[in-house]
């Protein structure tokens, strides 16, 4: 199968080895497309015309050695480099057809839409139901039965549920750490986005922790589109359907994750993910 | 030495490697050499320590023994009554205390909102550029002399206030019940308000300077997860900045409040130095500062500078109280938020 058989054929990629996409990418909607992106933090150019989808429904996930703009790309996805002045991003990003980086783009709504969990765990200094129940009512006002149903459905998505149940009004920071990053992702579930970031989000976890919020990973695919960051490279072959190889600010090679750790096209993937360099 | 089967094997190791290396004279010595450097290092920094501990109990003895012969004179009439006579040598603290106090309070409902809200648009607004200017314009403040506080606020504040602000407050709460006996009387300028307006000035870089910090020490990363989820910066400032901050700012605020209510110099300047509590806060009034360095010269009589030094007692308490509150209140708030 070529690239071009795709419903939205993805526009000529210069610094990029265009493999054969895998099956799985036949027929799939692109919820996220990425054209053309440019990222400068000052004058530094960090990304480097980045083109690349991410399919809906699907786990994509990115790799590459330290500093090759991985987590710097997936900040662009809900605008959060907003926050700092120096920092600008040119290019497309389409959610939905939609240029997000366009002017007149509402923030809050975007990050809604798109959410976000980070390398460390970052519950908010409330409760554990508060930690929730907040971003849900920052966009729907739910009555208390229906926002306790929602806090209970969220923490069970996110396979927190039995363990926090009878002290849901204690603080969210007292917590083990492995807890409190599923709380973090129930936070983000709560709030139903369409897309979500995880940005290594087991990178500070225990393999027990990291197991459990991997199989969640599995079970969210099926209602969010994800994206995933990591460093372990097991880990991207396990969870994820595509990946993306990044080095040095630039896309090496887009593919379905089979593909990617069989036959990579580049020989940079493959040097990387046999370990030779990263 | 022992038969080696008795011996268990980490025995036998650690005895093992010290015989493997024997001590060589010049090594010990080197040794000792740095033991004794740790002793005499660990007794200085304790003596420093303790000479605090010593400083502050030296003060509190010799602020009793002083104020112990008014205490003794008026007892607890002391701290009720508002009567203060240098000729019948009839000494009372109300006034004082209540002036203080409330000088203090104002300043700090004053103070606190405005010196938050900079700190905000500091820290989450600012564009870099103008960060720097009004940073440093906010440690200049706090570094002026209260002298000079004092001089500007007797010739130009008080002036201005008389002119202009005071006449409106009277005329504006003039009918409303309870505010119209709290902006009552002439406006003379200087009062109880003008002073409070005057610490407010002073403690505001204290506040903001503080809560700067610990505004700046909010993990990036928890910010960012807020605003992920969609958070407005309100939001962000009030439901993740300020509660992380919370303690940082309480102690920051405590700091501004013990420095108001010690204020000497700018109070004395525009208060009036009347002792007399009265319902307006435009009326004269005194500190217990102030009242100690505008009478201390000229008291005469053992019962007169007891009477001052007992003042200088109860302001060390107010202090102390306001301090350990302080305490008490993070303690509490910590526990409630660290326990799982």
């Amino acid at each position: 199968m070529s690239i071009q058989s795709m419903e939205n054929p993805v526009t000529h990629i210069p610094n990029m080895t265009v493999g054969h996409v895998g099956e799985s990418a036949v027929g799939k909607k692109e919820k996220v497309s990425v054209r053309g992106l440019n990222f400068f933090y000052g004058t530094n150019r960090a990304l480097k015309n980045i083109n690349v989808p991410l399919y809906e429904g699907m786990v994509t996930a990115f790799i590459g050695p330290s500093g090759c703009g991985k987590s710097t790309l997936l900040r662009i996805l809900n605008r959060i480099y907003d926050l700092y002045p120096n920092q600008r991003a040119a290019g497309e990003v389409l959610l939905d057809g939609k240029n997000i980086l366009a002017p007149g783009v509402d923030i809050n709504l975007l990050r809604a839409r798109v959410g976000m969990v980070f390398q460390k765990p970052t519950p908010f200094p409330m409760t554990i139901y508060e930690n929730i129940a907040f971003g849900i009512r920052l966009y729907e006002s739910l009555s208390k039965s229906e926002l306790d149903g929602r806090v209970e459905s969220s923490l069970r998505r996110a396979a927190l549920w039995e363990e926090v149940k009878d002290k849901l009004n204690t603080s969210g920071l007292g917590l083990s750490g492995g807890q409190q990053q599923r709380l973090c992702i129930a936070r983000t579930v709560a709030v139903k986005p369409e897309v979500i970031l995880l940005d290594e989000p087991c990178s500070a976890l225990d393999p027990i922790s990291t197991a459990k919020i991997e199989e969640l990973i599995d079970e969210l695919k099926s209602d969010y589109t994800i994206a995933i960051v990591t460093h372990n490279m097991q880990q991207a072959a396990r969870v994820s359907n595509f990946t993306a190889f990044m080095y040095l600010g630039e896309l090496i090679e887009f593919d379905g994750t089979d593909k990617i750790f069989t036959t990579p096209s580049d020989r940079r993937t493959q040097d990387y993910i046999t370990g030779r360099f990263g | 030495m022992e038969p080696m089967e008795k011996r268990s094997v980490s025995d036998f190791a650690i005895s093992n490697a010290s015989v493997a290396q024997p001590v060589s004279a010049s090594l010990a010595k080197a040794l000792r050499r740095l033991r004794i450097n740790d002793k005499v290092f660990h007794s200085i920094t304790r003596a420093a320590a303790f000479f605090v501990l010593f400083l502050l109990s030296a003060i509190v003895v010799s602020l009793i023994i002083g104020a112990a012969p008014a205490l003794q004179k008026f007892g607890f009439g002391f701290l009720t009554s508002e009567r203060w006579n240098p000729v019948t040598e009839n000494f009372g603290a109300f006034a004082p205390i209540y002036g203080t106090i409330i000088t203090s309070l104002i300043a700090m409902v004053i103070a606190v909102p405005i010196g938050l809200l900079i700190t905000l648009f500091l820290t989450e607004l600012c564009p870099m550029w103008l960060r720097r200017p009004i940073g440093i314009a906010i440690e200049l403040l706090a570094g002026i002399p209260s002298i000079i506080y004092g001089i500007w606020g007797l010739f130009v504040l008080a002036p201005f206030l008389q002119a202009h602000v005071q006449p409106f407050l009277i005329d504006l709460f003039g009918n409303v019940p309870v505010l119209s006996t709290l902006f009552a009387g002439p406006p003379y300028g200087i009062g109880i308000l003008t002073s409070s307006l005057i610490l407010a000035i002073m403690v505001l870089p204290f506040i903001t300077s503080i809560s700067r910090d610990v505004f700046e020490a909010v993990p990036p990363m928890l910010k960012e997860a807020a605003y992920g989820l969609g958070f407005t910066t309100w939001e962000v400032v009030r439901y993740v900045v300020l509660p992380y901050a919370r303690v940082g700012v309480i102690g920051g605020v405590m700091l501004g409040l013990g420095r108001a209510l010690g204020e000497t110099m700018a109070v004395t300047f525009v208060i009036g130095n009347a002792h007399k509590v009265s319902s307006s806060l435009l009326a004269p009034g005194t500190t217990i500062a102030s009242t100690i360095a505008n009478e201390f010269t000229e008291a005469v009589g053992d019962i007169y500078t007891s009477s001052l030094i007992a003042l200088g007692l109860l302001l060390f308490v107010i202090t102390f109280t306001v301090l350990a509150a302080a305490r008490f209140m993070l303690m509490k708030i910590e526990r409630r938020q660290g326990c799982a």
